[in-house]
């Protein structure tokens, strides 16, 4: 009871502060950056499903988000948009008749068709089917491998898809490498991408907390087990893989309306990398986890532009000076913080001392020239997200979150996984022979 | 009818006849250990029911049914679970969790009518955690509480063994292969094993098949004792009976050079 209405209340805030950034001027970035955050986060939440809750590594999501991407553009893209296409490569087929407006008229079903909001939660849906079929398709042969192997084979199948709408066969409903432009972008506004997120979120926690999500870590943690116990391998994988698919293509059909176009170059391995990295930062196997991995990548992309502008060199020689310095105050905390041999060594003084040196440096020669020309450091970005990745990888192997979710006991309570003083003393009561005097006969007559 | 036949079985890795021509027959309500040395056998043959080897001639019989050539789900689904020699829990979930896997099989609703949390999946989820919470009450109370909610990597040596045995217990089987169920027990624990498995087969109604080497647990409660080496039955019969057989003594210690 409590619960609900704690998540109720947080659904009210959200919605009211989205509503008064919406409202607001000058927020269109911000406001951008949440509605990737949305779509992205659909993406690691499916991808999570495989590689954190299925536990097998699969780099094939790329290829699933392109269909979706390409479905919604085809179903979605308006009349006018359609003409330019008879010179091009898209056949006469697919653009008129590949158009969901069309299908509903011809249902009847024009109030539907007036409405480009309704129209593009349809489209969406058949995009989520489309990718799920192919799911199918490359899930049941290829999950019969294991590990490495399934990976390299996923990542196969995800490039085969990548490159297919460029054959000319498959061009003639895909325009080939132009892409398609011009796809109605007002419908993948924050709100929708929005209700899309909460849908998914719903969804596949749902899932987690049911038996088959149980049956999924079941397999992640021993699949041999798993079986033995009656679990079904082929088709939980298979499963797990389709679902994925199915909430990847929405993604990709949110991603391709958010940019209002939608190539190959849209849906290149890179995506499946940044989400691969979003999941192993958040935690692997956590909903929770995956959706603040995204957000700190998506974040960092977006608002880390100013580490990424000229700047004197100065600047550059004191923020490396502050980064050394920092690393020594942190291994130094670190070291001292730690139960064996808590002792700072020379060497952690000598990187110091150097950071230091390098700081005075900066300071006693700020007005040289050589210290004011500037400069520029491309890349910052990504390389900012790889020392982020490092340090979560040695200090948090598990990610933030590890596999936990966050839920409103974890923080007040009832923790059942923690005992009471009264579960602890019948607990002591049980297993300690000073305490049980029916214990100390048993311990007599096994030592007799 | 007996619960478990095996007829003539074989099995080869290579040039290893790792099981040649075994024949056993298991009635219901009893126990029955499989011992003999390292190598003879013993963990082929539980693989060899369980549908993980499939045998390659003989034929396997559970409840007259032939069951070789399934996959282990299949077999564990007609009535057949077993305990792992190393123990092969959910390692990072609850024991709960744990307990619950193995009764996913029974479940009738599908994956959707899961999420919608449909009435009878709630139903259904409900006596699930039932159903659990009764196989841990063998063990007594010390996994019941606080514990339920753990997961299974903070627990003891032997809390994981009998979580485990549980977990066997809750697949709904009325047949139990117990790979060594007391390997790295102390006496004590040993000893407590050794009533829960007499209490599995009196209170729980089921037919048990164990390897184990501690000799003074398998003279206890064992009703028929079967000896393999080299993947063939030396003997069989009543455990005062094997243990003073020539063959077996050889098997174990060796001839004596006269």
């Amino acid at each position: 009871m409590r619960n609900t209405l704690l998540t109720l209340a947080t659904l009210g805030i959200a919605v009211l502060g989205l509503y008064l950034l919406t409202q607001a001027e000058g927020s269109s970035g911000l406001l951008s950056a949440i509605t990737l955050i949305f779509i992205w986060g659909i993406a690691a939440i499916s991808l999570n499903l495989i590689n954190g809750q299925l536990g097998i590594l699969s780099l094939g999501h790329h290829g699933f988000m392109l269909i979706g991407g390409y479905v919604t553009a085809l179903l979605m893209l308006p009349e006018r948009e359609r003409a330019p296409f008879r010179t091009r490569l898209l056949s006469d087929w697919a653009r008129d008749h590949l158009d969901l407006d069309k299908w509903l008229r011809a249902l009847g079903l024009d109030y539907v068709a007036n409405s480009v909001d309704l129209k593009f939660v349809i489209a969406l849906f058949l995009a989520g089917i489309a990718a799920a079929i192919v799911g199918v398709i490359v899930g049941a042969p290829s999950l019969r491998l294991k590990g490495d192997y399934l990976a390299i084979v996923t990542f196969g199948f995800g490039e085969i898809i990548r490159l297919l709408p460029n054959a000319p066969e498959v061009a003639a409903f895909t325009n080939g490498p132009l892409g398609i432009k011009g796809i109605p972008g007002n419908a993948g506004g924050v709100w929708w991408t929005f209700f899309a997120f909460l849908f998914v979120l719903w969804f596949l926690s749902r899932l987690k907390f049911s038996s088959y999500g149980r049956a999924f870590e079941g397999i992640r943690e021993d699949e041999i087990a798993a079986e033995a116990m009656g679990v079904n391998l082929a088709y939980h994988k298979v499963l797990a893989f389709t679902i994925s698919a199915f909430f990847a293509g929405v993604a990709g059909g949110l991603y391709a309306s958010y940019l209002q176009s939608v190539d190959t170059q849209t849906f290149n391995f890179f995506v499946t990398f940044f989400l691969l990295v979003a999941i192993s930062l958040g935690g692997l196997g956590s909903i929770t986890g995956a959706v603040l991995g995204t957000a700190i990548v998506v974040l960092v992309r977006i608002y880390g532009g100013f580490l990424e502008e000229a700047y004197p060199a100065y600047v550059g020689y004191t923020g490396a000076a502050l980064l050394m310095l920092g690393a020594f105050a942190f291994s130094a905390y670190i070291r001292k913080a730690r139960r064996l041999r808590p002792v700072i060594e020379t060497k952690h003084y000598i990187f110091g001392a150097l950071g230091l040196g390098l700081l005075l440096v900066a300071f006693l020669f700020r007005g040289e020239p050589w210290m004011t020309q500037t400069v520029q450091f491309f890349g910052m970005r990504k390389i900012l997200l790889a020392v982020i990745l490092i340090l979560i990888m040695i200090y948090r192997r598990e990610g933030i979150m590890g596999r936990a979710e966050f839920s409103w006991k974890l923080v007040f309570g009832p923790r059942e996984d923690i005992p009471t003083e009264e579960q602890r003393k019948q607990d002591a009561w049980l297993s300690n022979p000073d305490l049980n005097p029916d214990l100390q006969k048993e311990d007599d007559d096994a030592s007799a | 009818m007996p619960l478990l036949e095996l007829r003539n079985l074989y099995k080869a890795f290579g040039g290893l006849q790792a099981i040649s021509n075994v024949s056993l027959t298991v009635n219901e309500g009893e126990i029955v250990s499989i011992i003999g040395p390292n190598g003879a056998g013993k963990s082929t043959l539980f693989n060899l029911i369980t549908g993980v080897y499939r045998p390659d001639r003989g034929d396997i019989l559970f409840q007259g049914e032939r069951i070789n050539g399934l996959t282990p789900d299949q077999v564990t689904k007609k009535g057949i679970a077993r305990t792992f020699q190393n123990l092969r829990l959910f390692t990072h979930l609850t024991v709960l969790e744990n307990i619950l896997i193995p009764q996913h099989h029974r479940l009738k609703s599908s994956w959707l009518a899961a999420v919608l949390r449909t009435p009878t999946y709630l139903k259904e989820e409900e006596e699930m955690r039932k159903t659990a919470l009764e196989k841990l009450s063998f063990f007594g109370p010390r996994l019941m509480s606080f514990r339920l909610h753990q997961p299974v990597y903070v627990l003891s040596y032997a809390n994981r063994r009998r979580t485990e045995m549980a977990r066997a217990m809750a697949t709904d089987a009325k047949l139990l292969l117990l790979d060594e169920p007391s390997a790295g027990m102390n006496p004590k624990e040993t000893k407590e094993i050794t009533q829960i498995i007499r209490r599995f087969r009196d209170e729980g109604g089921y037919t048990i098949v164990l390897v184990e080497h501690k000799m003074n647990l398998v003279g206890e409660i064992s009703d028929r004792v079967v000896v393999l080496d080299y993947g063939e039955k030396i003997a069989e019969g009543d455990y005062k009976d094997v243990v003073n057989d020539p063959k077996v003594i050889e098997a174990y210690l060796g001839r004596r050079e006269e």
